[in-house]
């Protein structure tokens, strides 16, 4: 096993030894090695099946069931792009064309350097604001498409 | 609660026990409606919807009839217009993902795969290229629904890959509806909980985690996955295209569960699979690996078939006459106590009883034992202290208990099918404490697992009762109404203080105190004990302590308590019955007992000798000191080659002469002088008696492919040609009309009585029932005996050059530990470093440190890990392994019965080295 594993190993079991969460449950164990690494690596499910004293499958069971959970390591930066009613009527489509050009991307998912994960988002909840996105957690309103790969460009050189 | 509810379906008022639902209250009235994902025996799930019903006085609209708990007045149509339109808009969506062309065909039953289609279905979309064909529980549906044929023949073809790298089974998940019963019977009836449902909503299928293999899982490879399987979706790789012509209930020759099999036999006479029997009471429609995947020996061109006689130092081949008059003439020679038999516990009552009387009556002796009886004591000490010498409760009464005592025991593999309630109850939470060396399945289940010292097990036990003594947590109105030597325990208990019993076993004092505390106030509790790792000087004084402890917390003679010994092969406990023993005669008479075994030798028209024969363990030295000179084989055995029987094979040389009856050419039928080709079971009538005292039948499933005889019919034909008079037997239920008549227990139990569910014995007349519980009316007129305590003398190392003990385990499931998957020439196997446990003060006297690499020399070979040095008990080394590598081995194995032969785990005398870092790296 490569040192890296070990690693992920060990960050798995300090997240979910952390106490964060007040109760030890599969969903908790999941949910606080989630919060700790942004995703769910393989050992993560062997350990909290370990922990649980249940089975890999059980815990797979349960981490596919909601789609909030990720398997795989999310891009440095986190780029979502509401394409909600009003920011689509206001040009969603184009903001996220142009992105995903800019990016390199044909879909939702990350980069290929795994600098950037782009995510669609069904309402910001900024609807006075359309097209809005929103970089690392802070909103952008009134898009157009060049100013939206500006910000991009801008995070990206961080 | 009522005891009965009354409801209507369709007009009728039927009856219903309280807690079933309307679906099974319909079934059981014989009205039946469409189910897919309800399956008896598992709890209802709701998802097909197919059970929709109507309820005046139940919930609105069309609920799910498996859903709705049948409640008194209710009335319930199963069948109108409304329903078969919702039906078959179900049915629409489900084939909607389904390749359907040929379900909604009026053709389905007539064409054939290559067959040019009018309605433009390809090959690999017709139910004709399917595994599950006419035996689809979805194209059953469909045909019931009467699906018009104006749905669009398009599907959503999911094109997933198949899944066919795995032992035994095969996936197409682009099969599945996604009904979840092979989840829900891995998870609520197996325990295993080895596949899944990912993800959500319409993307919802079958599988495990990131998809890897079964052999990681936690799978068991009982099989139980495929037979719930509505669809093609999950089925047998062995056969997997073949059309059975015929189905025949059976029973399994593996172990002594008795688990009933439903053979399916396709019209080349050949099994072609086993599905266990729904409707059986001794397993409820499970199997395990063994009953399951492992019966194709009878179909093996590799069997015996024709007669071999020795000349000039080659077998030849001969007719069954000339084969038999060599035998009767060579056996002639040694009716002076000379002759021992050696039976196969596959052999039938009436095998092991016309066994047992040829070696009394004809050949003189007493010496016959079966080739698995090598712990004879399991039920020795039951016989002694409670009256019979048998398990006292049935298997599925395990269900139901709230507390278990396992004593050396890996049963989830050797008596797969018994683990299967067990671990049902421990998921509703019965609590367990497992008493092993060993780390098996069953210790990853244990509230409390002791390992103590190899040799120490009787005094550990001890140390439970003289807790549950000392702490008044026994059941006294229970002792005092129903034992004898109460105080004679009592006073022998006295060597038991737990300061000595901690020093003998290396277990605190505060487990053992826990262990006794737990087991004393959980009740009903039952006992299972195989001793597979506990030395046979021990096995007595263990089981003597066993039931002290049952009958002292008063767990004797009540449903879902008792005793359950262990044993290995199908019919290990017959054998027994029926006097296949060296020192009982049938009925349990023993040989010494002349005054007794005068109806047996009125009955045989013969005396019987009045010495003990030698035992199974005791023949390898008895040939070897010439007392054995011709020796009789039926059935093959591991322990003839395991090393269990001490050089056995070797000693075969110093015969005169070696008979063998067998299936097949082995390392014992190359040494013979005549051999004597063997029916399997598949081919034969006869009845077996499981482990909970289940007398079941064997139909033959087979016809017989060559000259293969039964057993009884070739020692029945020697006899005769010896001069005997009372072998003439034409059918196997005559003799067991001579073993009712001669075995009390028997007496009332008849082939024609048998049934479908077997008996239990004891059955003592044509018009007495069976007994499943022993002892729930007291113990006759008599008491139970309470057995004294003996402390065992401190167990020596096994020998100088072998130190230590190594303990060897097996799991299904080892998350924790770093597991590869390979998939070579599209099969998998598990790659892993092996984990060799040590004690941390064994590990300073070798100077050996964590992560080491260290080898294990065993009397039975080495073994190569990693060093941990978490050991807890002194001078043990334990390893454990995982099921999936032992499968695998079991595929991959050429030998004709491999499962006859799979690995067990016995406690092998070792000493453990230190591998240099050169020698580690070749």
């Amino acid at each position: 096993m490569s040192s890296d594993a070990k690693g992920i190993k060990d960050r798995v079991r300090e997240a979910i030894s952390s106490g964060k969460r007040p109760t030890k449950t599969v969903l908790s164990s999941l949910l606080s090695v989630h919060d700790e690494l942004g995703y769910l690596p393989d050992e993560a499910i062997e350990e909290v099946a370990a922990l649980s004293n249940t089975t890999i499958n059980e815990v797979w069971g349960v981490a596919t069931f909601y789609t909030n959970f990720r398997f795989t390591p999310p891009g440095r930066h986190l780029v979502e792009v509401c394409w909600g009613p009003t920011c689509h009527l206001a040009g969603a489509g184009k903001i996220i064309d142009s992105i995903q050009k800019q990016l390199g991307l044909s879909s939702e998912g990350e980069t290929e350097d795994n600098q950037v994960s782009l995510k669609y988002n069904t309402c910001l909840g900024a609807c006075a604001q359309p097209p809005v996105a929103s970089i690392d957690h802070r909103l952008i309103g009134r898009l157009t498409a060049n100013s939206a790969m500006r910000a991009v460009s801008e995070v990206l050189s961080k | 609660m009522p005891d009965e509810i009354s409801l209507t379906i369709d007009g009728v008022t039927v009856a219903a026990e309280p807690g079933t639902n309307v679906l099974q209250a319909s079934l059981n009235a014989g009205k039946y409606v469409p189910y897919l994902c309800y399956y008896p025996g598992m709890k209802a799930f709701g998802a097909c919807r197919m059970c929709v019903v109507e309820i005046e006085g139940g919930p609105p609209g069309t609920p799910a009839s498996c859903t709705v708990p049948a409640a008194n007045g209710m009335v319930v149509t199963t069948n109108s217009s409304k329903l078969a339109s919702v039906r078959r808009g179900i049915m629409e969506l489900l084939l909607a993902e389904h390749p359907h062309g040929c379900l909604t065909c009026h053709r389905i039953e007539l064409c054939g795969p290559a067959d040019i289609c009018l309605r433009h279905v390809s090959v690999n979309d017709r139910c004709v290229t399917c595994p599950k064909n006419e035996r689809c529980e979805l194209k059953d549906t469909v045909r019931y629904l009467e699906m018009e044929m104006d749905t669009p023949l398009t599907y959503n073809n999911r094109h997933l890959p198949l899944a066919v790298s795995d032992p035994f089974w095969e996936m197409d998940m682009n099969l599945c509806i996604v009904c979840a019963r092979c989840v829900r019977v891995c998870d609520e009836v197996r325990g295993d909980y080895a596949i899944t449902l990912q993800q959500r909503s319409g993307r919802s299928l079958i599988g495990t985690s990131q998809g890897t293999s079964l052999l990681e899982s936690g799978c068991e490879f009982c099989g139980a996955c495929i037979d719930v399987c509505p669809t093609g979706a999950l089925v047998e790789r062995n056969y997997k295209w073949d059309k059975a012509v015929s189905t025949v209930t059976t029973t399994c020759p593996h172990c002594p569960v008795g688990c009933q099999l439903n053979l399916e036999v396709d019209k080349r006479g050949r099994v072609i699979r086993s599905i266990g029997d729904i409707h059986a009471e001794a397993n409820q429609g499970q199997t395990c690996y063994k009953g399951k995947f492992g019966l194709d020996f009878v179909n093996s061109k590799e069997r015996l078939k024709r007669p071999l006689i020795r000349r000039d130092g080659q077998l030849m081949g001969v007719t069954w006459d000339d084969a038999l008059d060599h035998a009767a003439e060579r056996l002639a020679e040694y009716q002076d106590g000379t002759y021992a038999l050696i039976a196969s516990p596959r052999g039938t009552n009436e095998d092991n009883y016309v066994a047992q009387k040829f070696a009394r009556a004809v050949m003189r002796t007493n010496s016959v034992d079966v080739s698995s009886n090598l712990r004879p004591e399991l039920v020795s000490p039951l016989r002694d202290l409670l009256g019979y010498g048998a398990a006292t409760n049935p298997i599925w009464d395990l269900e139901n208990a709230k507390g278990f005592l396992v004593v050396s025991s890996n049963m989830t593999e050797e008596q797969t099918v018994a683990a299967v309630p067990l671990k049902k109850a421990l998921s509703n939470g019965a609590t367990l404490i497992v008493i092993d060396q060993r780390e098996t399945e069953l210790t990853r289940h244990a509230d409390i697992w002791l390992r103590p010292r190899p040799g120490s097990e009787s005094a550990l036990l001890g140390g439970m009762l003289r807790t549950i003594m000392d702490e008044s947590l026994d059941d006294h109105d229970f002792l005092a109404d129903n034992c004898d030597g109460l105080d004679a325990l009592k006073y022998s208990l006295w060597r038991f203080d737990l300061i000595q019993v901690e020093a003998s076993t290396g277990v605190s004092q505060d487990d053992i105190r826990s262990a006794a505390r737990l087991f004393a106030q959980t009740g009903p509790a039952a006992i299972l004990y195989g001793l597979e790792t506990v030395a046979a000087a021990q096995r007595e004084a263990c089981v003597t302590a066993l039931v002290n402890l049952a009958l002292t917390t008063g767990n004797v003679g009540k449903p879902s308590a008792g005793l359950y010994p262990l044993a290995v092969g199908a019919n290990a406990q017959g054998s027994i019955d029926v006097g296949c023993t060296p020192d009982l005669l049938p009925g349990y008479v023993e040989v010494a007992d002349s005054a007794a075994s005068k109806s047996l030798e009125r009955a045989w028209d013969a005396p019987i000798p009045a010495r003990p024969g030698y035992r199974i363990s005791e023949i390898t030295n008895a040939i070897n000191n010439g007392d054995i000179k011709a020796l009789h084989i039926i059935g093959d055995s591991p322990n003839f080659t395991n090393g269990e029987l001490g050089s056995f094979v070797e000693a075969l040389e110093r015969l005169e002469f070696l008979l063998v009856q067998d299936t097949f050419a082995s390392q014992i039928t190359n040494a013979a002088d005549v051999v004597l080709p063997s029916a399997t079971f598949a081919e034969k009538e006869g009845t077996y008696t499981s482990m909970e005292r289940r007398v079941q039948l064997l139909r033959p499933a087979l016809a017989p492919r060559a000259e293969e005889r039964s057993d009884w019919l070739a020692i029945s034909q020697i006899a005769t040609r010896m001069g005997a008079q009372r072998f003439g037997y034409g059918a196997p239920s005559e003799i067991f009309d001579e073993i009712s008549d001669l075995v009390g227990l028997y007496g009332g139990i008849t082939y024609g009585r048998i049934g479908p569910r077997g008996l239990q014995w004891p059955c003592l007349a044509a018009d007495m029932l069976d007994t499943p519980v022993l002892f729930e009316a007291g113990f006759d007129a008599r008491k139970a005996k309470l057995g004294q305590m003996i402390p065992a003398a401190n167990p020596e190392p096994a020998n100088a050059d072998y130190p230590m003990h190594f303990a060897r385990g097996r799991l299904l499931h080892m998350p924790e530990a770093d597991v590869e998957i390979e998939t070579n020439n599209g099969r998998n196997r598990i790659r892993r470093d092996d984990v060799i446990e040590i004690h941390p003060e064994d590990a300073a006297v070798l100077g050996i440190a964590e992560g080491e690499s260290v080898e294990v020399a065993s009397t039975r070979g080495r073994m190569r890990g990693v060093a941990r040095l978490t050991g807890r008990q002194k001078s043990l080394i334990s390893s454990t392994a995982l099921f999936g590598q032992m499968i695998t081995s079991l595929e991959h194995d050429t030998s004709p019965d491999p499962m006859l032969k799979a690995p067990t785990l016995p406690l092998l005398p070792a000493r453990l080295s230190k591998v240099s870092e050169t020698a580690a790296a070749d």
